[in-house]
């Protein structure tokens, strides 16, 4: 596409604008950005899809509870259990809660929920929506007069973006209830010094920060699965392909995410 | 909308409502546990410094968390003013007098505002109100006191090392006595002896308990002296006496010595006849001569004795005292024969 015919001097008119690898790197943003766009754009335009948007809420939500329960609950026993012997050295384990919570709230649970939700929900929609790009259902439903990125994208974007930190909030809880088991039994502290331990750990800044951290999180598995599975190509192997990266680019960008919004609320606590 | 749709949108809605409400839970037991739903009032306090005080640090009150760091500030040249939210229900109990000092929840804890002290007699704080900082005392003097406990200890293990080596070698009276193993039988010997003196020192503690139980018996008379009045005079009668009789006997001993002077000199008739040495020999003399005249006498009286004149008188006297003794033989006899 970037090539040009030659010249009418005989010289040839340059194949990329700077290399092939980094030409496409810029292309692939600019498809991003402008998926993105369109995503903002197609979310105020009507209709909204409500009957599939209710149903991407229930596959990526209730459906992802039980494996995020089991995980978050499995998190905060292992991470309490973990974290006892070195507040032991100190003498320190009467502040397991404090440390569980704040682990818990700032990072963990909106971190380990997002990364369950990539693997299971990223993967689903990136290989959904590239067999459909691949059969060409998606061409099909241009052709019946059906906007299909309003229909499929936003749809999911949407329920991510929605379910994700709303998981996030199961996941806290149940990681503190799985924190509080290991600590009553090794430690015989109450139910009602614990979790006063934990709120005296926590400020809003953590509870509002993780939130927002979670949304963030959500947007991003479902516009990468999105994306990944609406430009998929080359046929049964591009469906594998657009799942499997849908998940590696979601958990890489929720890393990379995550370390912004660290420092971003770190310059904010110290104001 | 067919009937799975329904159930979908029904189990989607109460999964978000819970979602929700664990929120809502969460952000209400926040704001209850951080004071944030309470009414408060403002107290300012402004230090020289906040050791690493933040906002949001707690503000506590006789071990209670009544509020929190709202805002923290330069103020002056360098100090810094600290502003705490405190709980309204609590101003009726800080004084205007009280202070406030930076503490430390813990060894390792977060820093929080200690409000301490307040009389009675002074009103309770208002809204605004300044406290009186106490400053706190900064980690580097703390390390520069740590420095000079360390130097001492330094100093003091080095004395004890010395201590050490030097008992080891036996040098001076303890490392000798650890190491000398006659020094060690003489110390033995003296454990013993202390024992041998401790075992009689319980001896002659029982003994003393007996003989205080004694003196304790109400029949004796160190205690009747103790507790009886009436013996107790009669005793003191008994020395007034003795004391009497002492000043007599010193009286007589006055007399006799003025008794012997006297016999010493030779002015009276007794004094002569001890001290005069011409009155001792005229005395022998005459004493010889009173010895001669007896031995005279004795003559002159067997002479006269056989003088015709006289010899029948002593005759008659002899057979008197024939009689008398025939007389008292007899009477003898007579008591030995009745049985």
């Amino acid at each position: 596409m970037l090539s040009k015919p030659d010249k009418p001097d005989g010289t040839r008119e340059r194949k990329y604008v700077l290399t092939r690898r980094l030409d496409r790197l810029f292309l692939e943003l600019h498809r991003v950005f402008a998926f993105n766009i369109r995503f903002f754009k197609e979310l105020v335009v009507p209709p909204f899809e409500f009957k599939e948007f209710i149903k991407q809420c229930f596959e990526a939500g209730v459906k992802s509870l039980p494996l995020i329960s089991l995980t978050g609950f499995i998190i905060g026993i292992v991470f309490t259990n973990q974290s006892r012997p070195s507040l032991a050295e100190f003498g320190a384990t009467s502040w397991l809660p404090a440390l569980i919570s704040i682990a818990i709230v700032r990072a963990l649970a909106p971190l380990v929920t997002a990364l369950i939700a990539a693997g299971r929900v990223g993967s689903s929609i990136g290989a959904e929506l590239g067999s459909m790009r691949v059969t060409e259902q998606i061409d099909a439903m241009e052709v019946s007069a059906t906007n299909p990125f309003n229909f499929l994208v936003v749809t999911r974007v949407l329920a991510t973006t929605l379910m994700i930190p709303t998981l996030a909030m199961y996941t806290t809880l149940i990681a503190l209830l799985g924190g509080y088991v290991n600590v009553s039994q090794m430690e015989q502290t109450s139910f009602a010094t614990y979790f006063s331990q934990v709120f005296g750990a926590i400020t809003f800044l953590d509870v509002f920060s993780a939130i927002i951290k979670s949304f963030v999180f959500g947007f991003t598995i479902g516009m990468v699965g999105c994306y990944k599975g609406y430009h998929s190509s080359k046929g049964t192997e591009g469906v594998g392909k657009a799942a499997n990266s849908s998940v590696v680019t979601a958990m890489f960008l929720i890393f990379i995410e995550e370390l912004i919004a660290l420092q971003i609320i770190n310059a904010i606590r110290a104001t | 909308m067919s009937a799975a749709e329904n159930k979908r949108s029904v189990i989607v809605g109460i999964f978000v409502l819970l979602g929700l409400v664990i929120f809502v839970v969460g952000v209400f037991t926040l704001a209850s546990h951080q004071k944030r739903l309470m009414q408060s009032i403002q107290l300012r306090a402004v230090f020289d410094d906040v050791a690493g005080m933040r906002k949001g640090n707690n503000v506590w009150f006789s071990g209670v968390k009544i509020g929190n760091v709202k805002e923290i500030r330069f103020y002056g040249d360098s100090q810094v003013e600290v502003i705490m939210d405190i709980q309204a229900d609590v101003q009726q109990f800080i004084r205007e007098d009280a202070k406030a000092r930076i503490s430390s929840e813990s060894l390792i804890g977060n820093k929080i505002i200690e409000i301490f002290g307040g009389s009675a007699q002074a009103s309770p704080v208002e809204d605004g109100d300044l406290l009186t900082a106490v400053n706190p005392m900064n980690t580097d003097d703390m390390m520069a006191t740590l420095q000079e406990n360390n130097k001492n200890l330094v100093t003091i293990t080095n004395n004890f090392k010395k201590l050490s080596t030097n008992l080891v070698q036996g040098e001076g009276t303890a490392g000798a006595l650890l190491t000398d193993s006659t020094l060690a039988n003489n110390f033995r010997n003296i454990v013993a002896s202390l024992q041998q003196t401790s075992a009689n020192t319980v001896q002659a503690s029982r003994a003393l308990n007996r003989f205080t139980s004694r003196l304790n018996n109400s029949d004796g008379l160190v205690h009747q002296m103790l507790t009886d009045t009436a013996v107790f005079n009669r005793l003191q009668a008994s020395v007034n006496q003795l004391q009497n009789a002492t000043t007599a006997a010193t009286a007589i001993t006055d007399n006799l010595q003025q008794a012997s002077q006297k016999l010493n000199n030779s002015s009276n008739a007794v004094g002569v006849l001890l001290n005069d040495q011409e009155f001792a020999n005229n005395l022998r003399n005459t004493m010889q001569n009173l010895e001669t005249s007896t031995q005279k006498f004795d003559e002159n009286m067997e002479a006269l004795q056989n003088n015709i004149l006289f010899r029948g008188y002593f005759r008659r006297q002899e057979k008197d005292q024939q009689k008398v003794q025939e007389t008292n033989a007899g009477a003898a006899d007579s008591v030995n024969v009745i049985p």
